[in-house]
């Protein structure tokens, strides 16, 4: 059986509130991304930290990335609204202090969310929105001078794109 | 007024057009899609693999799926799952994404009633015609569409009338080698697999550049053999062509009983409904669709659908999967071949088993069995970089995560295989309407419930084992497989059965249908079963088959 994605996403959520509720109210979306950028930011530099094998996300404006692509309309709805949602929980658990945490205390907050069936799914779909952004074709602004490839040793196919897909 | 209008403009849409528009006759192709040109395609995995770029957004335009759970039928829409049973909405349809690994169906699975009788619980029926029939046309099929393949006589391989393909295999990754000694080790057979991708330049296409990023994704150098590239292009060419993107077709009107007289379409930009008019109305919208178009189509005429007085529209319908595996070879114990030489990217494995296509055997019985298809995992990189990042359930991050994927990617390589076996068609598989659910244009969406036969999941399971054998011997770590009865969505066949007896059958042995004189449906939905291999060398073979007889009643007209 299939998992019931917004079903999960609703009832998942510690907040009560709905994503799907959200997501159908004109909200202005741009506010609601500022509000919860840096907690999004400083989860995609733990999970991508500097001296890895692979770039960290510092280096590679995941953020933007990230912003850009569930921002589009190709995006499914309900989890550009749970990606929101998810970083917000993350910082009423933490009571506004994640981004100011050490490494250590990170490693704690996200473990201890992980633990909750809504933030692994939210953490999960960090890491494939951060990695999207890193391993894609350069163009979207993320795998900066092919460095994700370059780590990975795997290069897209040709022909590349010229134009990214948002804007066609 | 067109003399022949055609539904969608993939595989089997693209073979009708392209016969009746080489012999002189005005058509209209009404694709819902837009149309994306050989050089427009590249491979951004992002927009090809992970958004919604060739096909419909699940919030506009859906599917229902029903599975048993807890002994009951729950239907979940595709807009909650994410499981989507779209496969490529663009001119072309799916077959500009395939991957082109074409067989051709064994002599005996037209007749499977007849070869292993009643199965409990399967409806199984014999074909009304046989290979024999369906053989100039698989001929036709190779040499237009464009398949490359080195024919080899095996038991299971059927007879063909000309001696072999006339385009070589593609080129092959080093890793054939050690496919080949394992299979001959334990006295398997591999052969070479057909794929509909050329392996040398023919006019108006150039051969295969080897881009590494073939199923899934677009062919820019014209190598693959989509509907687009291969049918529809020159088609085009003809002048005869009318070619009308993104125009959804809502349903067929009959204003008598025995005749469609238009198609209702909406353009998908402008939200304008129009009415397209034609002689002869071919249905060839992929078989779920095209199943649930007939019977959005009901009238006064025809209540319960467009075509259905035997009942059996939608019913029967079959997906071609079986299960697959997968192993890691990895460099530290890579033999016979040199690491580098696994590491090639683009190169095919153009390998097949059909030692198990039927089974006779003295301990494990006679049985119908399957087909195998060796490959390399998709090298789509952010999928690959993406998956198995977890251990002891928590996610693995930081350092530990680019150890373990920079490992993962430049030390080992992934083979698996695919298993294709009948899917045995019964009465809980089948396309019906959604009472409540509507896609963006107000008509019911397709409610599909997609149970398999406990059959299927045995015979995949027989099969896996002995594949993963293969993988065994040659070295692989890690092996496992995954035989289950989910359906494979871009595989999908039935719904409007072909047969003799119109009580029992939707559509004539022309794939006529036996209610409306003027409707054809050309796509695979005719199939009463499916065989053990992929689909779309059959959708068509068959398709030309049923434009040499539209061509004949046109002649007559
Ligand atoms: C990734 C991938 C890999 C594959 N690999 C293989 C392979 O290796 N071997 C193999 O045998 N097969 C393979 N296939 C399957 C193959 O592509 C299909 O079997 C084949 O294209 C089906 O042909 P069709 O004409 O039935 O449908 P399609 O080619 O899908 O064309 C149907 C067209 O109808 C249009 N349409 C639908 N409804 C409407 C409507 N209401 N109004 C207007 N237009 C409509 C659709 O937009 C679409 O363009 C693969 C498919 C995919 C997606
Ligand atoms: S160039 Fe070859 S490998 Fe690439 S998409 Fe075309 S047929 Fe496939």
């Amino acid at each position: 059986m299939r998992i019931k994605r917004r079903k999960f996403l609703i009832l998942g959520s510690l907040l009560g509130l709905s994503s799907y509720v959200k997501a159908e109210r004109t909200t202005d979306f741009e506010k609601e991304f500022k509000a919860v950028k840096s907690t999004i930011t400083a989860v995609q530099e733990h999970m991508f930290p500097k001296g890895s094998k692979i770039p960290s996300a510092r280096s590679m404006h995941v953020t933007t990335f990230l912003y850009e692509t569930i921002t589009h309309k190709s995006f499914d709805r309900d989890i550009k609204a749970f990606v929101v949602e998810g970083a917000e929980e993350l910082m009423r658990r933490e009571k506004g202090k994640f981004t100011s945490m050490n490494r250590i205390e990170k490693e704690k907050a996200l473990r201890d969310y992980e633990m909750t069936n809504y933030g692994s799914t939210w953490l999960s779909r960090m890491m494939t929105l951060t990695m999207e952004g890193m391993f894609s074709d350069p163009i979207y602004g993320a795998n900066i001078k092919e460095s994700g490839w370059k780590a990975l040793g795997a290069y897209g196919g040709f022909p590349r794109p010229k134009t990214k897909y948002m804007e066609s | 007024m067109y003399d022949v209008v055609i539904i969608g403009s993939g595989a089997s849409g693209g073979a009708v057009a392209y016969t009746l528009c080489k012999a002189g006759y005005k058509v209209a192709v009404l694709e819902k899609g837009r149309l994306v040109k050989k050089e427009e395609f590249s491979k951004d995995e992002l927009a090809y693999c992970r958004r919604d770029l060739v096909t419909p957004s699940l919030f506009d335009e859906y599917h229902t799926i029903e599975e048993k759970v807890d002994g009951k039928w729950v239907s979940t829409p595709t807009y909650e799952s994410g499981w989507s049973f779209w496969n490529g909405n663009i001119v072309g349809g799916s077959s500009n994404l395939m991957s082109g690994m074409l067989h051709r169906l064994h002599p005996d699975d037209f007749r499977l009633k007849s070869k292993y009788g009643e199965i409990k619980g399967a409806n199984v029926v014999d074909w009304p015609i046989s290979y024999e029939e369906l053989e100039p046309y698989y001929a036709l099929a190779e040499e237009l569409v464009g398949i490359s393949g080195h024919y080899e006589s095996h038991a299971y391989e059927p007879k063909r009338s000309t001696p072999n393909f006339t385009q070589p295999p593609t080129k092959e990754n080093r890793v054939v080698k050690l496919i080949d000694k394992a299979c001959h080790s334990l006295g398997v057979t591999p052969l070479v697999t057909p794929r509909a991708v050329l392996s040398q330049t023919k006019p108006g296409r150039d051969a295969c550049y080897y881009s590494n990023f073939c199923g899934s994704y677009g062919c820019s150098s014209g190598a693959k053999g989509s509907s687009r590239e291969a049918l529809l292009k020159p088609a085009l060419a003809t002048g005869n062509l009318t070619l009308l993107t993104n125009t959804h077709v809502k349903y067929l009107h009959t204003k008598s009983k025995d005749e469609v007289s238009y198609a209702v379409v909406v353009d998908t930009i402008t939200g304008k409904e129009k009415q397209i008019e034609g002689k002869i109305f071919v249905v060839a919208a992929q078989a779920h669709e095209s199943a649930r178009l007939l019977l959005n189509s009901a009238n006064k005429h025809h209540p319960e659908g467009l075509g259905n007085s035997s009942g059996e529209l939608g019913k029967n319908l079959i997906f071609s999967g079986g299960g697959s595996g997968q192993g890691e070879l990895h460099k530290e114990s890579l033999k016979e071949i040199k690491f580098d030489e696994l590491m090639t990217t683009g190169l095919f494995i153009n390998r097949t088993v059909l030692d198990w296509y039927f089974i006779d055997h003295w301990w494990d019985g006679k049985f119908k069995g399957g087909s195998v298809e060796f490959m390399f995992e998709h090298q789509n990189i952010i999928s690959r970089a993406r998956k198995n990042n977890y251990e002891n359930g928590k996610l693995v991050w930081g350092e530990a995560l680019g150890e373990r994927v920079v490992k993962r990617m430049t030390e080992q390589k992934n083979i698996r295989f695919e298993i294709f076996n009948d899917w045995l068609p019964n009465d809980n598989c089948f396309v019906s309407l959604d009472p409540t659910h509507k896609d963006k244009y107000g008509m019911p969406v397709g409610k599909l419930r997609v149970e398999g036969h406990p059959q299927d999941v045995k015979v995949g399971k027989y099969i896996a084992k002995k594949c993963e054998k293969i993988l065994e011997e040659m070295g692989a770590k890690n092996i496992y497989s995954g035989v289950s009865s989910s359906p494979p969505q871009n595989l999908v066949a039935g719904g409007c059965r072909f047969g003799d007896d119109p009580k029992t059958s939707v559509l004539n042995k022309y794939c006529q249908s036996h209610d409306v004189k003027n409707l054809f449906v050309a796509d695979a939905s005719f199939m009463p079963t499916g065989g053990s291999v992929a689909y779309t060398w059959t959708i068509y073979a068959n398709a030309f088959r049923v434009a040499d007889h539209i061509l004949e009643r046109l002649k007559q007209v």
